[in-house]
């Protein structure tokens, strides 16, 4: 189905493939390894073992937490809104009625009604790396945790990717930030499958056996010796050079994105999130996003990033909330069963979230303002205790009353799922200081 | 006195011995076993004083210099014998302790050497003395890692509980510990049960692990200190003002050892052993490594190699010369200090230099160093006539060489070569159309000044005092640029003398003297600085208002007066602009810093490696792989009135720019004494403009003229996935190291697969393109005729483009019959050929 090189191809946000080009970051992902990193991962090739996975679902806009896993039910109706609570198969916790298929799955799932630290700032910089925009700015910004995880674990498979962002351009440009390399640098951003780093993965205007004919003359003529370079430059480029001629023999990641290669009834079963409604300036609702990223983990990508939906309900919280709500609802329960079929969940954390919550109050056009006091968040798998309800806001859903989750501590729970403690590891910045990922600790309810 | 210590280290001695006189054996001076022949063993101090229970002694013992300046440690191999019993303790590897008051004789004994003795007096005053916190305790912290950034060290502290950096605020440490938690972590009562003494030795379950062993001598003073009531001590106590090593450099063999003491001298004139205390490190593992009781061992490579050691924030440094034992070659001629100084290290270390290198790698060499660019078919063509009438005498290959500097730095292309490096480490980009007309002009003023041959010190004064908007003086862009006070002083302090301060801003530097106050002093010249609107938007006017040049200290709220690092406070006026003595101070031939800083990011551009690494990097504990060098280099550019192509001119016309990268079987693993000229990969730009050149396809960037260069671009904001991928910078740090060499599967299956590759190999402009066209010269022949006639010049101009030499007759063949072999294709036959080249290594590296 989704197929970014056939004559034929379906691109979520509906713009063209040429404005997705111009439009692509210079992002290469690739880059981020060094040839240690490739011989490292090759050697451990072949030993079958199963990465851990994170699935970082960005909800652009600020989705109402008092509409989503905490309905206000004691509120005024002024501030309650249209919802009403449904039980979840773990006894005592309710959520929203929109979301009947997350409500079964409550037992392997949970939901943060508490999450504080937001910044009422409509960008996905917070919920990506933990911080702001303007932390360490002068020295490029702080990494989003897929640009750390390719720093420090590098690739599971050296022709794939460990960072990928699936968000495709959005008129508003932050909404559709992947992730930030920041102080790492290019080498270290996001994978795009939009961009030209996606494009020499596939054989352009040279067909195989030319470009066979090409290395057999290049072999004969590229005869400096390499030992006489001790930086190691030349050897990785010998290395990197065999790799990509296999990469476009065969590539995992150019299967990973391609639908057409999944099983039809599974598609139907993420649904296609269509039709895209109050898009606007923000992002589809494209469950195709969650059902490649799962492709993307099993290839051996470690960090998927994508942004899902428009949630900035100034307007018309309720319809929107419906519309997005129902089909986040059925493509998150797909990937749910989806990994647990793959005996994946236990490796994978998946996590739903936005940049902020929405007032209390609902306001003259049945809509919700921006409220950085308190948001809340959506979170499954990764070997966490799951079938819990964390923190709470007060009567009104106006602040956290109970356990206050600050952001930096989910992030540094998804860290911890990736097997990185954030007690310990630093990334040197370019200063030569050591930085550590986040300034919390993970969130000990769910370790 | 442990008795078996001794008896281990005899039977020790004994094998080792077997190898040390093999080695005395080398130098001829082997012993012959008559007595009066014997080597005597030396002290490396006349005496020892034990003042105190704390007290401790590091011994060392070697032979006398042998003539080529080679001592053996022979510290760990010797037996002691004291003349009295039971005063003293020594440990195997030569630590001496207090025991009982009293003087002794100790004798050091080993077979085939005539013993030493060494008077020793211990005074203990028998009354048990006071601890003093900052001088005793913080440094135990320090030793097991506890006040280290990833543990109690960092600002949040670990589990509750937090120290300062290294101990850099012991008061802070003091007021943590004793007071904090309700006084828990400490029970004078029962010390053994505190719980600092029962996390540090794990009998308490603690998240950084064992610490230290029960009864160590750090635990028996921690323990002392805690059953006397946890005392500060006297503030006004000795503080420590540096530390001293011995030896502090040594000639050694490879695959031996050496036994470094550490004395910490105090502002009283006391002085005290610490040995055991110090953290040592290593600048090259592979070389050398040390351990925790301050034994170097280097390995079997050589070289120089260098500990740092470090102590409540004193460092000093140990650098072990390891000679690679070949007999000293024949080097070739030196001529000037700069090979001088090379030529002195290589014969010292016995690593044999590579020839010098031909003169078609040198003309493409030089001129991708100095101009950034391939050297066109013309001069290719003009350098081998100019070869073929000088001959090759090794006068006349000097003299052309010299001639072909000089061109090259009266070239345009220098300066945008240059322009491009400072540009981009000055952060000059752009964040949108409206800050591109200053973008522009600041690149323009960089590339003119260079062109000029403006020397660096003006260049350096321009800049630091810019004054206006970008259209009266464009230097000012960089204070648009570089926005604040404390991004300014790290990036000057970082650019122009090497010196990295920002752990100052927040806390003393860990591996420097630089202290907040340090910091803030140099923030002060900018205190002044007032940027106002200017006539269009993001083109901000700048200058300094009438006000006192002072910045606050972040602690005590002080304020501090501008003076530069390590200098004397200069006089303001209030009316002055400070950064007018900033400038002065900055580059005035006595500033410790400057030159050194921009000789060893010159020597690391043309060399491939800085004599100090990272190149902007000039800690006292990341020595200079070769003062010597960097002193000279130095000196001539201040010397010469800072000028820059004078020092590019020194550099690039010496025998040392002129090795072969080709490596002899004694000089391949050689990384930092320049025996032979490293290959470097082409920087970025300059390989797309070089695959441009080779292929005949220009590449076009947004908005600028038909031809622009990439080495020419204003600034880093031009979109392009090929700077990109192959590691050109944001500029958005004044760090050289944003710039990246390294190689990548992005970069391969760019140049492997790109369409952007695919189209310049194959555009109508392309040279491919060109040379398919015109193969059919002689139409009565067949085109595999045709070929067999018009190809080899082809190929031959092919490789004087691109690597600046002639093809050898085995390529010559293989090129040709790749051609004829696709006489029905033949533009992609071309294709593919051009292909080859522009991947080979010996295109992509400059050698």
């Amino acid at each position: 189905m989704l197929n970014f090189f056939g004559g034929s191809h379906r691109m979520c946000s509906g713009l063209s493939r040429r404005s997705f080009l111009s439009a692509g970051s210079l992002c290469f992902g690739l880059g981020g390894f060094s040839l240690a990193d490739l011989l490292r991962a090759e050697e451990q090739s072949g030993k079958k073992s199963t990465h851990k996975g994170l699935i970082n679902i960005f909800l652009g806009g600020g989705p109402p937490h008092q509409d989503m896993w905490e309905i206000k039910t004691e509120a005024p109706s002024e501030i309650r809104g249209e919802f009403s609570p449904i039980a979840t198969n773990v006894p005592g916790i309710q959520i929203c009625e929109v979301f009947p298929q997350l409500a079964q799955r409550m037992d392997k799932s949970v939901v943060i009604r508490s999450v504080v630290g937001c910044k009422d700032r409509h960008e996905s910089h917070q919920c990506m790396s933990g911080w702001f925009p303007d932390d360490l700015k002068a020295l490029g910004g702080r990494p989003s945790i897929g640009s750390a995880v390719t720093k420090l674990q590098g690739s599971v498979d050296p022709a794939v990717p460990p960072f990928v962002g699936l968000a495709s351009k959005t008129q508003h440009g932050p909404w559709s930030n992947s992730g930030e390399a920041g102080f790492l640098g290019a080498a270290y951003s996001a994978f795009k499958p939009d961009g030209p780093g996606m494009e020499n993965m596939k054989l352009q205007s040279i067909g195989l056996d030319r470009l066979k004919d090409r290395r057999r003359l290049l072999t004969s003529l590229d005869t400096m010796r390499r030992d006489i370079d001790n930086s190691g430059i030349m050897a990785g480029m010998d290395a990197f050079e065999q790799r990509a001629l296999d990469v476009l023999t065969s590539s995992k990641l150019l299967d990973a994105l391609d639908l057409s290669k999944e099983d039809p009834k599974l598609v139907e079963r993420y649904g296609d999130g269509k039709p895209y409604k109050y898009q606007y300036d923000g992002a589809p609702t494209c469950n195709d996003h969650l059902l490649i990223a799962r492709r993307l983990i099993e290839a051996g990508v470690r960090v998927v990033s994508l942004s899902y939906g428009r949630w900035d309900s100034h307007g018309a919280n309720f319809d929107l909330v419906r519309d997005h709500g129902g089909k986040l609802d059925q493509c998150l329960s797909a990937l749910m069963d989806d990994l647990t079929a793959r005996g994946m969940l236990d490796d994978v954390t998946i996590i739903v979230w936005g940049e902020f919550g929405r007032t209390p109050k609902i306001n003259n056009g049945a809509g919700r303002d921006h409220w950085a006091q308190v948001s809340s968040a959506w979170m499954a798998g990764g070997g966490m205790r799951v079938g819990q309800a964390i923190g709470a806001t007060n009567r009104l859903g106006e602040y956290a009353k109970e356990r206050p989750v600050h952001m930096q501590e989910i992030i540094s729970t998804l860290y911890h799922n990736l097997g990185i403690n954030t007690a310990t590891n630093t990334i040197v910045d370019p200063t030569g200081r050591p930085q550590f990922l986040v300034d919390h600790e993970p969130i000990r309810e769910l370790i | 006195m442990k008795d078996c210590d001794l008896d281990f280290g005899f039977r020790y001695s004994v094998a080792l011995l077997l190898g040390t006189l093999a080695l005395l054996g080398l130098l001829a001076l082997a012993p012959s076993g008559f007595a009066q022949d014997l080597q005597p063993l030396v002290f490396d101090t006349p005496e020892i004083t034990l003042v105190g229970e704390d007290a401790r002694a590091q011994l060392l013992v070697h032979t006398p210099t042998s003539t080529d300046g080679a001592v053996i440690d022979l510290t760990r191999n010797v037996r002691f014998e004291p003349s009295v019993p039971g005063l003293i303790a020594i440990d195997a590897a030569g630590l001496i302790t207090p025991m009982a008051t009293g003087a002794l004789n100790l004798t050091a004994l080993a077979d085939g050497y005539s013993p030493a003795i060494i008077p020793i007096r211990v005074e203990l005053s028998g009354v048990e003395e006071t601890v003093n916190f900052p001088n005793q305790i913080v440094p135990i912290f320090t030793k097991f890692g506890c006040n280290g950034g990833g543990c109690h060290g960092k600002i949040a502290g670990q589990n509750g509980f937090r120290l300062s950096l290294l101990g850099s605020e012991p008061a802070e440490d003091y007021e943590h510990l004793v007071r904090e938690s309700r006084g828990r972590r400490l029970f004078p009562a029962a010390a053994d049960t505190s719980l600092l003494l029962t996390k540090s030795i794990g009998t308490v379950p603690h998240g950084g692990g064992q610490r230290m062993e029960l009864d160590s001598h750090e635990y028996r003073v921690l323990r002392r200190w805690i059953s006397q009531a946890m005392p500060y001590g006297d503030p006004n106590a000795r503080k420590i003002t540096s530390i001293v090593v011995t030896p502090s450099a040594r000639q050694m063999a490879r695959n031996t050892q050496q036994q470094l003491s550490v004395l910490a001298k105090f502002s009283d004139g006391s002085s005290q052993d610490v040995t055991r205390t110090v953290q040592y490190e290593s600048n090259n593992l592979d070389m050398a490594d040390v351990n925790a009781s301050g034994l170097v061992s280097v390995r079997d490579f050589g070289g120089e190699v260098s500990i740092m050691a470090r102590y409540q924030g004193q460092v000093t440094v140990f650098r072990a010369s390891v000679p690679l034992g070949t007999l000293t070659q024949a080097l070739p001629m030196a001529q000037g200090p700069i090979d001088v100084a090379v030529f002195d290290k290589l014969k010292a270390l016995g690593i044999p230099a590579s020839a010098i290198c031909d003169d078609a790698t040198f003309l493409r060499r030089v001129t991708l160093d100095i101009a950034g660019r391939l050297p066109s078919l013309e001069e290719v063509d003009a350098y081998r006539a100019v070869v073929a009438i000088g001959g090759d005498s090794p006068e006349a290959i000097q003299l052309r060489r010299i001639e072909l500097v000089n061109r090259l730095l009266e070239s345009a292309d220098y300066a945008s070569n240059f322009a491009s490096k400072w540009s981009a480490i000055l952060r000059n980009n752009r964040s949108g159309e409206d800050t591109r007309y200053g973008s522009y002009a600041f690149h323009d003023w960089l590339r003119q000044s260079f062109f000029e041959n403006k020397p660096i010190s003006v260049l350096v004064r321009e800049l630091l005092t810019a004054t206006g908007d970008a259209e009266s003086n464009p230097a000012v862009i960089w204070y648009r640029q570089v926005s604040n006070t404390e991004s300014r002083t790290e990036d000057i302090a970082q650019l122009f003398m090497g010196q990295r301060l920002q752990c100052a801003r927040c806390h003393h530097h860990p591996y420097e003297k630089w202290a907040q106050q340090d910091y803030y002093q140099m923030a002060a010249f900018f205190s002044t600085l007032d940027r106002r609107e200017g006539a269009l938007p993001n083109e901000p006017k700048f200058g300094s208002r009438v006000a006192a040049a002072t910045a606050n200290h972040p602690k005590t709220g002080q304020a501090l007066a501008a003076i530069g690092l390590d200098s004397a406070k200069v006089e303001l006026a209030n009316y002055e602009d400070p950064r007018g003595a900033l400038a002065e101070w900055m580059t005035a031939p006595s500033n410790p810093f400057f030159a050194k800083s921009i000789a060893n990011r010159y020597w690391k551009h043309f060399l491939g490696k800085g004599l100090v690494e990272p190149e902007d990097d000039m800690r006292i504990t990341n020595p200079p792989s070769n003062p010597q060098l960097l002193d000279a280099l130095a000196k001539q550019l201040v010397d010469s009135g800072y000028d820059l192509k004078s020092l590019i001119r020194s550099i690039c016309t010496s025998t040392t720019y002129q090795l072969s990268s080709t490596a002899n079987e004694w000089n391949i693993k050689d990384t930092n004494c320049y025996s032979r000229f490293y290959p470097k990969r082409l920087s970025a730009e300059i390989l797309l403009d070089c695959i441009d050149t080779v292929s005949g396809s220009i590449s076009q960037f947004d908005g600028l003229p038909v031809g622009t260069k990439a080495i020419e671009l204003p600034d880093t904001s031009f979109a392009s996935y090929f700077l990109t991928v192959f590691g050109r910078p944001d500029s958005s740090t004044a760090c050289e190291c944003e710039r990246t060499n390294s190689s990548t599967l992005a970069q391969s299956l760019h140049l492997l697969n790109s369409k952007e590759m695919q189209g310049k190999l194959s555009s109508d402009a392309s040279r491919a393109a060109t040379w398919a066209g015109s193969a059919i010269s002689d139409a009565a022949l067949s085109p595999v005729e045709n070929i067999r006639k018009t190809a080899p010049d082809r190929i031959r101009e092919l490789y004087q483009r691109s690597l600046g030499r002639s093809p050898s007759e085995s390529e010559q063949a293989i090129a040709l019959e790749y051609l004829m072999q696709r006489a029905d294709r033949l533009k992609e036959a071309y294709e593919d050929l051009v292909w080859g080249i522009v991947n080979s290594k010996e295109f992509l590296f400059n050698h």
